[in-house]
């Protein structure tokens, strides 16, 4: 039987580099399975941390105590742990000793006694971590617990009602649901797929072009009786088809970790069924074409494999911008945006992760104008060895 | 057979090759004899078709190969400089790949790998991945490969450059055989004995420039010494030495 020259050549790629575990596990599983298992670690973790630092009983170092014994005594009701501490305040921060230090003024107990206010000093790194800011909010809330209970007493005894200090007060609706708080947690999720797909398909990319072009087999397999680009199509394919496997992955890899997700114990809800998972194929399906496809052009330009592996690793950066830019600037979805590949990639899965209805027309946009970008710098990719300065290491 | 007319090549500046002529026969071994840089294999890339000439034709039995470049590879096989192998595929995966690119049948491809595996002596490596292959394997390989669809013209780029004296032996008989089934055989080379000893014409070129061509008898006389490395001295020091 005789194989069209593209046929051949994609399947002599796949098979070459299924054969070769370093692509597989480098790019291929590393690629899909890294960032799920990352994050399920991370989130537990974090969960963990402020589970403990919000329900163990409450660690409060405090200086000179003996200012205010009333304090004291509210505190322990509280079930606080009252510590002392040998060195300054300041020290126990910087060396992360405790979370937040709490003095009281040499004043307090005076001050207390003619009813103006008592002074206290709270000392902490407003710079740490989500658990230690727990801490600090647990310290500030108790002694504002106290200092509204002294107030209210000091009311009462002149006959005025507290109520009265309350001209507004604030009933909150807070609109956010289930689903969405899970997205906040998960708005990392596109990021990792598109990182996925980069990282699938850039050691085909690099070894079909650059590798090739150094091991000297691409003047041999050009002399071949068959168009240039035909070849190029054919290898573009395999990396391509790398690409999407990982992909599909990646998709498989978050699927099969949700049920490890913290979701309940933060209050969250999160699922993906069949229809979404096809629906994020879908819209990053294309987008495979225009990784692969910048990965060949950028990577033929390179004389070694070494030499391609660092343009190409630096490319990786590029799919990040617009996902760190969405992880911490909320922007409201318009349909412009749904040209801009990446972006609208990253837009179109975070509202599915919201649980928002994703309209059609976004996804008919995203999906078009990331295939014509993609294709458009296919043709480029496919063409490029046409030029005889490309074809030459030496 | 293989028919060129003054092509020429130029990188930036330097000129590369300068109206270069030559023609290499039905059933003979031509050698493209030259010292190292003398444009030996630019003026090969002209001639198969891979990369285009500024000026001048290459004919391959009729075929214009800068018109027709897939149509006058076809007629051609070609044993480049670069012959590297795909180490993660065995020796008969890297032989059926060109196989296919030449728009062979399963059924032709084993056949003829067949019948190159016990012309080149590669039973015990053909099954397997060639990484990790000598020098003298590694040629076989690329020689069978490119030779996978029995073309008529046989281009070789320094086709025994490193190896042992068996494997060249080898090549060398692979070659007369192959002359004498008909074939026009053109290689380029840099080593005197080697070209000595199967060449039947001989072109030398330098500095882009062809300098003479003949039989190494032929070269000899006009050059009026006894040895084919005298004689190519002669020839590119312009008659000084």
């Amino acid at each position: 039987m005789k194989a069209s020259a593209f046929k051949t050549v994609y399947w002599k790629e796949v098979v070459e580099n299924l054969r070769d575990k370093r692509t597989m596990l480098s790019s291929v599983i590393m690629g899909s399975i890294m960032g799920p298992l990352l994050m399920v670690g991370l989130m537990n973790m974090t969960v963990k941390m402020q589970k403990d630092k919000s329900e163990k009983p409450l660690e409060l170092p405090v200086v000179a105590m003996e200012h205010a014994q009333a304090l004291e005594t509210f505190l322990l009701a509280q079930g606080v742990e009252i510590k002392t501490i040998d060195k300054s305040p300041e020290q126990v921060i910087k060396d992360k000793d405790h979370d937040v230090v709490l003095v009281i003024d040499a004043g307090f107990s005076d001050a207390m006694a003619e009813g103006k206010p008592a002074k206290v000093m709270l000392y902490y790194d407003d710079s740490a971590k989500g658990a230690a800011k727990v801490t600090v909010r647990r310290a500030r809330a108790l002694i504002n617990a106290y200092s509204k209970g002294i107030g209210n007493m000091r009311l009462q005894l002149r006959g005025v009602s507290p109520s009265l200090l309350k001209a507004v007060y604030i009933e909150d609706h807070d609109l956010s649901t289930k689903a969405s708080r899970g997205a906040m947690l998960l708005s990392f999720l596109p990021y990792f797929l598109i990182i996925g797909l980069f990282a699938g398909s850039m050691y085909l990319a690099i070894d079909t072009t650059a590798g090739e072009k150094e091991r000297k087999s691409m003047e041999p397999l050009f002399l071949n009786p068959v168009a240039r680009s035909s070849i190029l199509a054919g290898k573009l394919a395999a990396t391509v088809s790398f690409g999407l496997l990982t992909l599909v992955l990646t998709v498989l890899a978050f699927k099969l970790t949700l049920p490890w997700y913290p979701f309940e114990k933060l209050g969250m809800s999160f699922d993906l069924n069949v229809t979404s998972m096809l629906l994020m194929f879908l819209v990053l399906a294309p987008l495979a074409l225009l990784a692969g496809s910048i990965q060949t052009i950028i990577a033929a330009f390179a004389k070694t494999f070494r030499e391609a592996q660092t343009y190409v690793g630096l490319l990786i950066m590029v799919p990040m911008i617009p996902s760190m830019m969405l992880m911490f600037l909320p922007v409201k979805e318009k349909l412009w945006m749904m040209a801009i590949p990446i972006l609208n990639q990253n837009l179109i899965i975070n509202q599915m992760i919201r649980g928002e209805v994703v309209g059609w027309d976004a996804i008919a946009v995203t999906f078009a104008s990331t295939m014509v970008l993609g294709l458009a710098l296919a043709w480029v990719a496919v063409q490029l060895y046409n030029r005889e300065k490309m074809l030459f290491s030496d | 057979m293989i028919s060129v007319q003054s092509i020429s090549k130029s990188f930036g500046e330097v000129e590369a090759v300068k109206n270069v002529s030559l023609e290499a026969a039905d059933g003979q071994i031509t050698a493209l004899l030259g010292a190292n840089g003398a444009g030996k294999t630019t003026s090969m890339r002209m001639i198969y078709a891979l990369i285009k000439p500024a000026t001048g034709t290459v004919m391959i039995d009729g075929i214009d190969s800068v018109k027709d470049p897939i149509a006058a590879r076809a007629r051609m096989g070609v044993l480049p400089d670069a012959r590297g192998l795909y180490t993660r595929l065995t020796a008969r995966e890297n032989i059926e790949y060109f196989g296919r690119l030449q728009g062979m049948t399963d059924a032709d491809i084993s056949r003829r790998i067949d019948e190159m595996v016990e012309r080149l002596g590669m039973e015990k490596f053909i099954d397997r991945k060639t990484d990790g292959f000598s020098q003298g394997q590694r040629v076989k390989v690329a020689l069978a490969r490119c030779l996978v669809h029995d073309p008529q013209n046989i281009l070789l780029d320094e086709p025994t450059n490193g190896l042992d004296v068996m494997s060249t032996r080898g090549v060398r008989e692979f070659l007369r055989d192959e002359k004498a089934k008909g074939k026009c055989i053109l290689f380029s080379s840099h080593v005197m004995q080697e070209v000595s000893a199967v060449c039947d014409d001989i072109v030398v070129i330098d500095a882009g420039v062809i300098r003479s061509r003949g039989s190494e008898s032929e070269l000899l006389a006009e050059t009026g010494r006894t040895n084919l490395e005298d004689a190519f001295v002669h020839l590119v020091t312009g008659g000084q030495l």
